[in-house]
């Protein structure tokens, strides 16, 4: 393990300035067409044709500025407010839901980190249960951000394993090896995007801008741990079971056509919780903390356990350790 | 843009009325249960606190973010062990009925956290309702007829009777090796006579489970929340599979 895993990433503070050239280009397109929308709608406005009621003119309005809002990184904090605001009540528009959208940012002094006990685990998905619920994932599409590969006691060996079983478990002589994103310290997800819509944050989670992403899916065929899944049509979550506690960056409605992924439950991580995957999971096995807390649970492990990680060899640095007992 | 300008307000506003609630909220947790920390964990006092809702409408809706449940679960310091760094932690009491540790609400589901359901009636039945004041007798016959909804592989594979474990005058309580007592909430005091490795790493955090933050209080689970102590070994199940719903809002909105 080398010693720049406990080290922040350098881009706590990114100023944004690659992006500048892209953003003003954004807001001339916005003007423009912003201008002739304001004329269609002022002439659709004098038609006794249109129907339009209050609520679908208002949110027309707010797509609109949803499709010409910045960058989060280089929003100022009344922006992000009023991103807030909007996306809130578009929530309301569109599904008829009261969410709150969270803004936290990093805790400082704090770097997450994710141990995974292979000795405990015994396959039950409850933590892909309480992920699907918890982070909105569309339930058509059977989105899932967690695998719970079931292999042959032996070598971990993904090809021969299966994720898919529907038998009683455990099985006998087999063992259950959990994945999901693994919020590496050197992410290929990360350089590989053409347009700055994910980065890593300071306390190590890979987060990307839904508004900023445009699907084009090179981090998808960057990440050697096949974390990221993409929105084929708009995520299908029934208005009851939405979760209305939901943070910009994590598990915020996303659009049809961008990339989402594992955040770490960033919503409940910074505000000291602890993941669904890992509150959820009635064996033990999935142990959650902050590296940089030398008395922590997982330093613990990592001092003590036979650890390992996977694809060690790509130098991806993943901050998720498999251990035994 | 007069729409934004009546957003801001909006926000402003509500950050006002937030902040009296967040107030209040501090004054009413003075209790040593809820004062978990979980949404406001930073280490901040009262007068930070102050300063950061000054600076931004944000800031005061994102400490205002639900604090989890583990205000809601009763637990007990530990004895004998610390955790990792010498630290004190806290296991989740043996309370009859009480269900906070094992239920944890995800989205809008609630969901079992634990391998086990702790039996519902040993509140309502406590074995004291026959065994008070009497002594253990170790009648075979007598242990069947009375016990037969207790299968008990492990004192019987261990070759213990039930006075290996249980004081021999009041079997609510668990007779350790050192002549003390220790009450059903301190399991892991009996368990880790023979099974101190798991016990170690109980403690460490490598066995067992901490409910609800990896920052604040430190509560696991005891031994007996998911082992049941007459038959530790847990039943298989079948796997949680998705449902899958149908499509409603079509690929092309």
């Amino acid at each position: 393990m080398s010693a720049d895993l406990f080290q922040s990433p350098p881009n706590g503070d990114d100023d944004g300035t690659v992006l500048q050239k892209r953003v003003d280009r954004r807001r001339a397109l916005g003007i423009l067409i912003g201008g002739m929308a304001a004329g269609t709608q002022a002439v659709s406005a004098c038609s006794p044709l249109s129907a339009a009621t209050d609520e679908e003119r208002e949110l027309k309005h707010l797509e609109w500025q949803e499709f010409i809002q910045k960058h989060y990184r280089r929003m100022t904090e009344a922006e992000r407010a009023e991103t807030v605001v909007r996306i809130e009540r578009l929530a309301k528009l569109r599904l008829g839901v009261n969410v709150t959208i969270d803004t936290t940012g990093a805790q400082p002094g704090v770097l997450f980190g994710y141990a995974f006990n292979i000795s405990k685990c015994r396959g039950y998905r409850s933590c892909i249960e309480a992920c699907i619920n918890e982070n909105n994932l569309d339930r058509a599409a059977d989105t899932q951000y967690i695998r719970i590969f079931e292999m042959k006691d032996g070598p971990v060996d993904l090809d021969a394993a299966t994720a898919t079983y529907e038998h009683e478990v455990p099985a006998a002589g087999h063992f259950y090896f959990g994945t999901q994103c693994f919020q590496c310290a050197n992410p290929p997800c990360v350089p590989v995007c053409p347009v700055g819509a994910t980065w890593q944050e300071p306390d190590g989670i890979v987060v990307i801008d839904y508004n900023w992403c445009v699907g084009c899916r090179m981090c998808m065929s960057a990440c050697p741990y096949w974390a990221r899944r993409f929105n084929w049509s708009v995520p299908e979550v029934p208005a009851e079971v939405v979760n209305p506690n939901q943070h910009y960056l994590g598990n915020r409605a996303r659009r049809k056509g961008v990339v989402e992924k594992c955040t770490f439950c960033i919503h409940r991580t910074r505000h000291g919780r602890l993941p669904a995957c890992a509150e959820a999971c009635p064996t033990g096995a999935r142990v959650f903390g902050n590296l940089l807390d030398p008395n922590s649970e997982i330093r613990w492990i990592l001092a003590n356990k036979r650890i390992f990680r996977l694809k060690e060899d790509l130098e991806t640095e993943p901050r998720f350790w498999y251990f035994s007992d | 843009m007069t729409w934004r300008l009546a957003l801001a307000s909006a926000v402003g506003g509500a950050a006002a009325w937030l902040t009296t609630a967040c107030a209040d909220r501090a004054v009413a947790g003075d209790r040593p249960l809820q004062q978990s920390v979980h949404g406001r964990s930073r280490g901040v006092s009262s007068g930070d606190v102050a300063g950061t809702i000054a600076e931004s409408a944000l800031a005061i809706r994102n400490m205002t973010r639900e604090p989890g449940a583990l205000a809601t679960v009763v637990a007990v310091t530990v004895r004998g062990w610390t955790g990792p760094g010498g630290r004190p932690f806290e296991v989740t009491l043996r309370t009859p009925g009480q269900t906070p540790a094992h239920a944890r609400r995800f989205g809008t589901v609630t969901l079992r956290n634990s391998a086990r359901t702790r039996a519902p009636n040993v509140g309502q039945y406590p074995c004291t309702s026959c065994h008070l004041g009497k002594r253990l007798t170790m009648s075979a016959k007598r242990v069947r007829d009375a016990h037969q909804n207790i299968k008990a592989p492990h004192p019987v594979q261990t070759g213990g009777a039930c006075s290996t474990c249980h004081a021999a005058d009041n079997v609510e309580l668990l007779a350790l090796k050192s002549g003390e007592r220790a009450t059903l909430d301190h399991t892991y005091r009996l368990c880790a006579q023979c099974h101190f490795s798991q016990a170690d790493a109980w403690a460490s955090g490598a066995h067992g489970k901490r409910l609800d933050g990896w920052q604040g209080r430190r509560v696991v689970m005891g031994c007996a929340d998911c082992h049941d102590p007459h038959k530790p070994a847990i039943e298989p199940r079948i796997p949680f599979r998705a449902p899958r719903i149908e499509r409603v809002r079509g690929h092309d909105e």
